[in-house]
């Protein structure tokens, strides 16, 4: 297989944005391909999570390759819910790897904030199961059930979920591409109003507008995909084993780490999907950065901070970078070649193998990607 | 005890509640069958900005039934509930309610059910409570 490098990487800001959908992802798009120099990919690869229905567009891919002016380009559209940027950079991968193409641009962006939060929440909570969405199922109800049976198994506190927050907002106050670019005290994240309980507000990540975009290209460059993994559970939270734990994220990372051929002992920055904050805490531990049963310690000394051990979500994460479903797993990404090539100016970390954690749905399709600098 | 209707996989003998067609593991086509409406709290949440056509605050449990089969419903309020907790499960106009509750909490759930008219909710309310009285007559 050949191998596939990131030869340029952008995004837009995150937040509440003008723009239309199409104008972000050129925005982003454009962005890539000049710090990639180049003019016309071989295919793009689009992410978008439901653009049907947010924006009213279908035959998606077809609209971005001719609003970009590449309408001769082969394009598609990639898709697992709200990791569909994680699913577009494997599609490109694949396609690379395989021989199919030599460059690839990737571009994935969401447009959400023109919509009342219930229609957000309604559109996002058709990626549940039937059945329980027939019981007013949505999101933040499913991630509110995880946490209580999470918290108490491990005996983890309102507290330990809170500075998952208060740590994520204080990296996004030195990002200028976060939606939230302000710090947060602690008693504020404690005491915001109940969501899911015992999910509060601030445990909970934005509605936002955003796009992002890689090239992924044959030809050696600064970054090199070491492996990509994605992982499956039950649609259906009800079917799980157990569900303080995500199947599909601890079998998407053994899947990206036997691709590169190392373990999680060379990782050394981390994005992972903190659509609510427990679940970075979670996460940590299915992705193996931590034993189980230490990430809520770890979190407490300070080792995941950007001057930590090791420095998870520098960008902010979903929680302030912000959550624009089909942006978010190739802004993660993003965020890493900028922090493995020294371009993370106000948040840099030391680091040369990253990884990046994406969580489809109510984690049933999750993505690990391994990421490493090429000396 | 309220039956619930389940399926099993006749390969690997896995339960679903509601029944489904195919067993989510190895495809077989699965039988219907039945499971009993008690068992214990996995865990629950109080929503406070539930969807449309749904009463704030909504209240859901996972619960473990007999025989191990997770099943997913509301419930009349979670305070002082504890995962862990035995639960009976009952039907009212097939949607179902976790509870070890008073007639008048259960008048209260099936008075916050949105999306249905007042006639429908006190016919619904007095035939769980006729469904309750009987049971506890036998």
């Amino acid at each position: 297989m050949t191998e596939a490098y990131i030869a340029g990487a952008a995004m837009t800001r995150f937040g509440r944005r003008e723009e239309s959908l199409p104008d972000l992802i050129a925005e982003a798009a454009r962005g890539a391909l000049a710090a990639a120099t180049l003019d016309r990919p071989d295919a793009l690869v689009v992410s978008a999570m439901n653009p049907e229905e947010f924006i009213g567009e279908g035959n998606f891919a077809s609209h971005v390759a001719t609003y970009l002016g590449l309408s001769r380009v082969p394009s598609l559209r990639a898709e697992t819910a709200t990791s569909s940027g994680a699913a577009a950079l494997f599609a490109a991968y694949a396609a690379v790897g395989a021989g199919v193409y030599r460059s690839v641009l990737v571009v994935g962006g969401e447009k959400m904030t023109h919509l009342s939060t219930p229609r957000v929440s309604e559109l996002i909570g058709r990626s549940i199961d039937a059945y329980e969405r027939s019981y007013g199922a949505t999101m933040p109800a499913l991630a509110g059930l995880v946490t209580r049976a999470w918290m108490t198994r491990t005996g983890a506190t309102l507290r330990d979920i809170s500075l998952v927050a208060v740590k994520n907002h204080a990296n996004g106050a030195r990002n200028p591409y976060a939606h939230f670019q302000e710090p947060v005290a602690l008693e504020t994240v404690m005491e915001s109003r109940l969501v899911a309980d015992p999910l509060r507000l601030y445990h909970c990540c934005p509605i936002s507008d955003g796009a992002a975009a890689v090239v992924v290209r044959a030809e050696p460059a600064s970054v090199r995909i070491a492996g990509i993994g994605q992982g499956m559970d039950y649609l259906a939270l009800r079917y799980r084993e157990g569900f303080t734990s995500f199947r599909a994220t601890q079998e998407a990372a053994r899947a990206a780490y036997r691709m590169a051929g190392f373990g999680p002992e060379r990782v050394e920055v981390a994005e992972l999907h903190d659509a609510f904050t427990p679940f970075e805490l979670i996460s940590m531990e299915d992705v193996g950065l931590v034993p189980a049963g230490k990430a809520v310690r770890m979190l407490a000394h300070g080792e995941a901070a950007l001057d930590g051990r090791l420095p998870v979500n520098p960008s902010g994460g979903l929680k302030a970078r912000g959550h624009p479903l089909g942006a978010t797993g190739l802004a993660q990404v993003v965020e890493l070649c900028w922090q493995l090539t020294g371009q993370a100016a106000g948040r840099q970390v030391q680091a040369r193998v990253g990884l990046a954690h994406s969580i489809g749905g109510l984690a049933t399709t999750n993505w690990v990607t391994l990421l490493e600098r090429v000396e | 005890m309220e039956p619930i209707p389940a399926s099993r996989c006749p390969r690997c003998g896995r339960l679903c509640a509601p029944p489904a067609r195919f067993c989510p593991d190895d495809a077989s086509q699965m039988a219907l069958t039945e499971v009993a409406g008690y068992g214990e709290i996995l865990s629950f949440t109080t929503l406070h900005s539930p969807p449309a056509g749904f009463a704030a605050p909504l209240h859901m449990a996972l619960v473990q039934l007999e025989g191990g089969v997770k099943f997913f419903c509301h419930g009349a309020e979670t305070r002082g509930l504890k995962v862990g907790a035995r639960v009976a499960i009952e039907a009212v106009d097939q949607v179902y309610y976790f509870s070890t509750l008073s007639l008048g909490e259960r008048a209260l759930l099936f008075w916050r059910r949105g999306g249905v008219r007042a006639g429908e909710r006190l016919s619904a309310f007095a035939r769980s409570a006729a469904k309750r009285l009987t049971r506890h007559g036998r």
